[in-house]
């Protein structure tokens, strides 16, 4: 029996707006086991980034449970909330988001400097994550030196370097064109069969095949959910760099 | 040491009456003639004025066109720096006191001397001793002449400092808005980090500790300009009124006190900047 990472539970969240409050996710169960990588597609405005937000601890869900790890999200203040992000969830962003003035190599060790990791320990473990994302040799170029999918090779090493329970990514190839999308399509691909538990949203048709499972939103909700393939249906590599 | 107008008839006097042209006459012990010249010393004003040197002969009369004394010039002295001197436009001409008595029929009569005391005495007890032994005139010790005559300098001094607290208060304002603009610009940056997971305060003190760098920086450029500035203002100064008195300073206590200042205006800005970020939500930040 696989461990459950991630159980939500009639997750609800209104946006308080003038005149009837926008529903944008309305009551969404989902449950994520270690080692599977679910795609959560639907039409824009459907409510997919806010579920995502909402799974990583970045909003609270106006009604409902969210339990990562055995943690109970929704109900973690700001500061448990920060540190939840910090520790126990990867981000990757449509936009990157990697801090400008820095090498790769600094923005992987952000969030482990932040954390407290020692200065050797974080930087030998941001070569290991570069190395593992295929930029070993950038790791002392800024972004405005990288392209954007060497940016967001960058954006996911720095994902993996607290050794989160849970990666979660919103339109990773939104901004990317189809052949550096195919390649990010492959990293993360090695990344789950690798072990890391992946739920990206996307309205790319390809990323949305790679994944295990994917689940099909409306208007908020879950309408539809396909399996593609189970885990355990190709035996996982050991965690390797994810580790 | 002399009284002033008496010098300013006999400087014009030298001026308009000098006998020997100075480019050919040369720089000779002064006593060729059987009556022993007098000797004056000239300012260098008056010396590059009229093209004289050391050792050129001139005509000294109390008046121009009177008759007067053909004497040498021995010295040329330099002004000191004499911040009340600076503005004046009259040449100087020492000579001996016996000498500018003869010479003005005026024996007997002098405005002001300087008293030079030993080190070691107390001018204060000095004047008062002179006060007591003497009379019909006063001793002041030096320092409270310098006190009187000074006033001006004290008015003209709290004025700069006016204008600088006012320019300060200015600064300090404009310094902490563009602040406030340039760490909103970063605003997305630090969206991005509060959402990987940093904190509010790590971002607070990153963000101080950037705006301080920043102002130690400027502040460290901004002193090394006002040494240069005050360089080239005393250059020139002293150029245009032949004295060493310096018109700018930079004292290492204007550079620690214009550190201090903008490294905590650096810090107050920076808090007051990545406060207002902080508050905000980071979905709000990042302008999702
Ligand atoms: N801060 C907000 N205030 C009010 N309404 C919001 C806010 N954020 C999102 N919404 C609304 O919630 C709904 C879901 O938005 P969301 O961004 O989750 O959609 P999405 O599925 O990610 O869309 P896309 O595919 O275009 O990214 C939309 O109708 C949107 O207008
Ligand atoms: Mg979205």
């Amino acid at each position: 029996m696989r461990e459950i990472v991630l159980a939500a539970r009639d997750v609800r969240r209104d946006y308080p707006v003038v005149g009837e409050p926008v529903h944008a996710v309305r009551g969404i169960s989902l449950d994520v086991a270690a080692g599977d990588w679910v795609a959560v597609v639907g039409p824009s405005g459907c409510g997919k980034s806010t579920l995502l937000n909402l799974l990583g601890a970045i909003d609270r869900p106006t009604a409902g449970s969210i339990s990562i790890r055995g943690k109970d999200v929704a109900r973690m203040n700001d500061a448990e909330a920060t540190r939840f992000r910090l520790t126990g969830i990867g981000f990757v962003f449509q936009r990157f988001y990697l801090m400008p003035t820095l090498t790769a190599s600094e923005n992987v060790e952000l969030p482990m400097s932040e954390a407290k990791v020692p200065r050797a320990q974080r930087v030998a473990r941001a070569r290991e994550l570069l190395t593992y994302v295929g930029l070993g040799a950038r790791a002392d170029h800024r972004p405005y030196q990288l392209s954007g999918g060497e940016q967001q090779r960058v954006a996911i090493a720095r994902a993996l370097a607290n050794q989160p329970a849970l990666l979660l990514a919103d339109e990773p190839t939104g901004e990317l064109d189809a052949r550096t999308g195919t390649e990010m399509i492959a990293l993360f691909d090695r990344l789950n069969r690798d072990g890391t538990t992946i739920v990206t949203v996307t309205h790319d048709e390809e990323l949305a095949q790679a994944a295990r499972r994917v689940v099909h939103m409306k208007d908020g909700a879950i309408v539809d959910q396909v399996v593609r393939r189970p885990l355990g249906d190709d035996a996982p590599a050991a965690r390797g760099a994810t580790a | 040491m002399f009284p002033l107008p008496l010098l300013r008839v006999l400087a014009l006097a030298a001026a308009l009456q000098q006998s020997t042209p100075s480019a050919t006459s040369p720089i000779a012990p002064p006593r060729d003639s059987g009556a022993a010249i007098r000797s004056i010393t000239i300012d260098e004003r008056l010396a590059a004025a009229a093209g004289l040197s050391v050792g050129d002969r001139v005509l000294l009369a109390p008046a121009a066109g009177a008759v007067g004394d053909s004497v040498v010039i021995a010295a040329i002295t330099r002004r000191g720096a004499d911040p009340s001197e600076v503005a004046r436009s009259e040449y100087r001409v020492r000579l001996h006191l016996d000498h500018l008595e003869t010479l003005t029929r005026s024996g007997d009569r002098v405005g002001r001397f300087a008293v030079q005391s030993r080190e070691e005495a107390d001018p204060s007890a000095v004047s008062a001793a002179i006060n007591e032994a003497a009379f019909g005139f006063r001793a002041y010790p030096a320092a409270e002449v310098a006190v009187e005559t000074s006033a001006t300098f004290r008015v003209v001094n709290r004025f700069h400092r006016a204008i600088g607290v006012i320019t300060i208060v200015a600064s300090a304002i404009f310094l902490l808005c563009i602040t406030l603009l340039k760490v909103d610009e970063r605003r997305r940056d630090v969206g991005a980090l509060r959402l990987i997971g940093m904190s509010r305060s790590s971002v607070v003190r990153a963000v101080v500790l950037e705006a301080s760098l920043v102002s130690l920086i400027g502040s460290i450029m901004g002193a090394g300009l006002g040494w240069f500035a005050s360089w080239v203002v005393n250059w020139y100064y002293q150029g245009v009124y032949a004295t060493p008195l310096r018109f700018a300073i930079v004292t290492p206590s204007i550079v620690v006190f214009a550190v201090t200042l903008s490294l905590g205006l650096g810090v107050i800005a920076g808090l007051l900047a990545a406060q207002r970020l902080v508050r905000r939500a980071p979905l709000e930040l990042i302008g999702r």
